[in-house]
């Protein structure tokens, strides 16, 4: 997978950071808990007004990052790029959300680096939704047809600005689908818009049935 | 008024809301046989994760990253960072005064940049709109084209630090809803009216071509559209010859058919043209039938490229040079930011060329070059968009780095 990256990498500094981050959370693992680790390790290193906000997040999103509401996406595991996008995008108002907007307003470029930081260190666990067996068929049959892993990557667990899809909640993902096919929402580029245009429900039930019990290829 | 003439009205009323309602169904039905869906065929063309597209940071980059040392230019030029700390910074366009605003997709700002005791005064202008790529300027009044909203700020030089609302020109331009390819770019042409892209809606599919993938112009207030052009995928970046007053465009071709392209587009609209077909999507680059939206002849009667612009290169902004500062063989060049490709293996473009036009001909030359690494297959800078100033210098704005280059010449 890192041959696949390096194929298409962009020498930024976020990337950089990114890849970074990655070995320094590897190496911090070890046989501790993860979870235990990665929350010391960043309230060690940020200020604790961050650890605070990163504490209200998790009350939707899940303690662990792992979101057991209906309709609110889980976190963990994302791309570090991909949460900091969004993170600036909602605090600008180009993805207005209304009970994310008072959690957002004040954020400063540092705190969104930190929370993105944080979120993609920890580790991406299933919802307690069911998939069904059926329609993960037919969603790998239709996420072969619109080419999802090319971006995505062959095993959903996205990358940069693309998001993670491998575990995420199936109600989630078909809401937000939903939001690209219906142009209420255009996405870090507007691919998602084209890439859905059209698809029923039932085709946008079927995918997030496939996507979100994608088994890691790793 | 008496019964008998209101319940006239009251009918002719009724009538007219029918009417209007089966107008505005039909303008949502595609027509037949026509889908929006992308119909690349996904037998011949795989998944490839080396073939997506590129992020573009939302945050700062700090001014000592900015790859400013690693641009090559022709003997005599040289290249400064001229302004930065605009993530995502795109299109540009000047007033007479000398404010720059720059317009930005997925950031969704719009910033100001001005000149204060010979530095530069960024301002975040407009924030939180749907990819604002449209930005132009006429008579004291900035024109914002996001997509799905048009706004006109009047006199904004004296607004600068409260815009206000605007006016909402959204319903007078009346631009289709759909998203994608439809961030948008805008120019007044020499004729006064405003000139608009809307793109095809998909990387390949047939489009109704009084809908989408065309250039369209409007009276300043949104009134009098009329289609120039037609069969246009997707052109960012237009501009007018200084001399034969043709219009000249870019055209970024489809995607997942190959390394090889088919080529981007630079393209020209004769005059007395208006309304040409330029091919899409039967007919791409200079002659080359789609391999998967077939049609006997496809390429009939399809007004060829001025010049091809090279594979995935994503040419996007261009601008005739008129400016005394570069040498006498740059006057009337245009000057044509490559973005870069994304859907390729090998990385091309990241550059600015120069186009030596010719009649309905054009020759391309290497300008402004260093931003990618063959050997390592990465890219350094996403050159954007041009806009010469009153000096006679160039600015090409870097949306990567969220920074604007000054090209100037100084002599041998």
């Amino acid at each position: 997978m890192d041959k696949m990256r390096d194929g298409n990498s962009v020498k930024n500094t976020e990337t950089q950071r990114h890849r970074g981050a990655q070995a320094r959370w590897r190496a911090a693992v070890g046989s501790v808990s993860l979870c235990l680790c990665v929350f010391n390790a960043v309230i060690t290193a940020q200020t604790k007004p961050v650890a605070e906000r990163i504490q209200q997040c998790t009350v939707c999103h899940g303690s662990d990052g792992n979101s057991r509401v209906k309709n609110t996406p889980s976190l963990a595991g994302q791309p570090e790029f991909f949460l900091l996008n969004q993170l600036v995008l909602m605090r600008e108002g180009v993805r207005p959300i209304e009970p994310m907007k008072p959690y957002v307003k004040d954020l400063q470029d540092s705190d969104i680096e930190a929370i993105a930081q944080y979120f993609a260190a920890l580790e991406p666990k299933p919802s307690e939704e069911i998939p069904d067996p059926a329609l993960m068929q037919r969603g790998a049959e239709l996420a072969a047809s619109l080419r999802c892993a090319s971006c995505h990557l062959p095993d959903f667990a996205g990358r940069q600005q693309i998001p993670r899809l491998a575990r995420q909640r199936m109600d989630y993902l078909i809401y937000s689908m939903k939001q690209f096919r219906d142009n209420t929402r255009s996405g870090a580029d507007t691919l998602m818009s084209n890439v859905v245009a059209g698809l029923s429900d039932a085709d946008l039930t079927a995918l997030a049935h496939y996507s979100a019990s994608i088994r890691s290829e790793k | 008024m008496t019964t008998k003439s209101l319940s006239r009205k009251v009918l002719v009323l009724t009538g007219l809301a029918v009417i209007m309602v089966a107008v505005a169904v039909a303008a949502q039905q595609s027509p037949p046989g026509l889908s929006p869906l992308d119909r690349t065929n996904t037998a011949t063309s795989k998944q490839d994760t080396a073939l997506a597209p590129h992020p573009t940071p939302p945050t700062v980059t700090p001014r000592e990253r900015i790859p400013v040392d690693k641009i090559k230019l022709p003997t005599g030029f040289r290249a400064e960072v001229y302004s930065s700390g605009h993530p995502g910074a795109r299109t540009m366009t000047i007033s007479p005064r000398g404010t720059i605003f720059m317009g930005t997709r997925q950031l969704g700002r719009v910033y100001a940049v001005t000149n204060r005791d010979g530095k530069r005064d960024v301002k975040v202008l407009l924030q939180g709109l749907t990819q604002p790529n449209g930005v132009a300027f006429k008579d004291g009044a900035l024109y914002v084209f996001a997509i799905n909203k048009v706004t006109r700020y009047d006199d904004i030089e004296n607004k600068l630090d409260s815009p206000g609302s605007g006016v909402d020109l959204t319903d007078k331009f009346n631009l289709p809803s759909e998203i994608h390819h439809n961030w948008k770019y805008v120019e007044f042409g020499p004729d006064g009216k405003l000139y608009v892209q809307v793109g095809a809606n998909c990387n390949i599919c047939e489009v109704n071509p009084g809908t989408h993938g065309q250039i369209r112009r409007y009276n300043a207030d949104g009134s009098g559209m009329e289609i120039v052009a037609r069969g246009v995928r997707n052109t960012v970046g237009f501009d007018w010859h200084p001399v034969s007053k043709e219009l000249w465009f870019t055209d970024n071709g489809r995607d997942w058919a190959g390394d090889a392209g088919p080529e981007d587009e630079l393209n020209v609209l004769g005059s007395g043209q208006e309304g040409a077909f330029f091919g899409f999507p039967y007919c791409h680059a200079n002659g080359i039938p789609d391999p998967d939206i077939k049609k006997p002849n496809a390429c009939a009667g399809v007004n060829m490229p001025a010049s091809l612009i090279g594979p995935h290169s994503a040419g996007l902004g261009i601008k005739f040079y008129t400016g005394n500062m570069f040498p006498q063989n740059y006057r009337n060049v245009a000057f044509i930011a490559r973005h870069g490709s994304w859907n390729r293996t090998q990385k091309f473009g990241f550059d600015v060329v120069i186009a030596r036009t010719d009649g309905g001909k054009a020759r391309i030359e290497p300008f402004m070059t260093g931003l990618v690494d063959e050997k390592t297959n990465t890219f350094l800078a996403r050159p954007s968009y041009v806009l010469p100033l009153g000096d006679g210098s160039l600015l090409v704005s870097d949306e990567m780095n969220g920074a604007i280059y000054r090209i100037s010449y100084g002599g041998k």
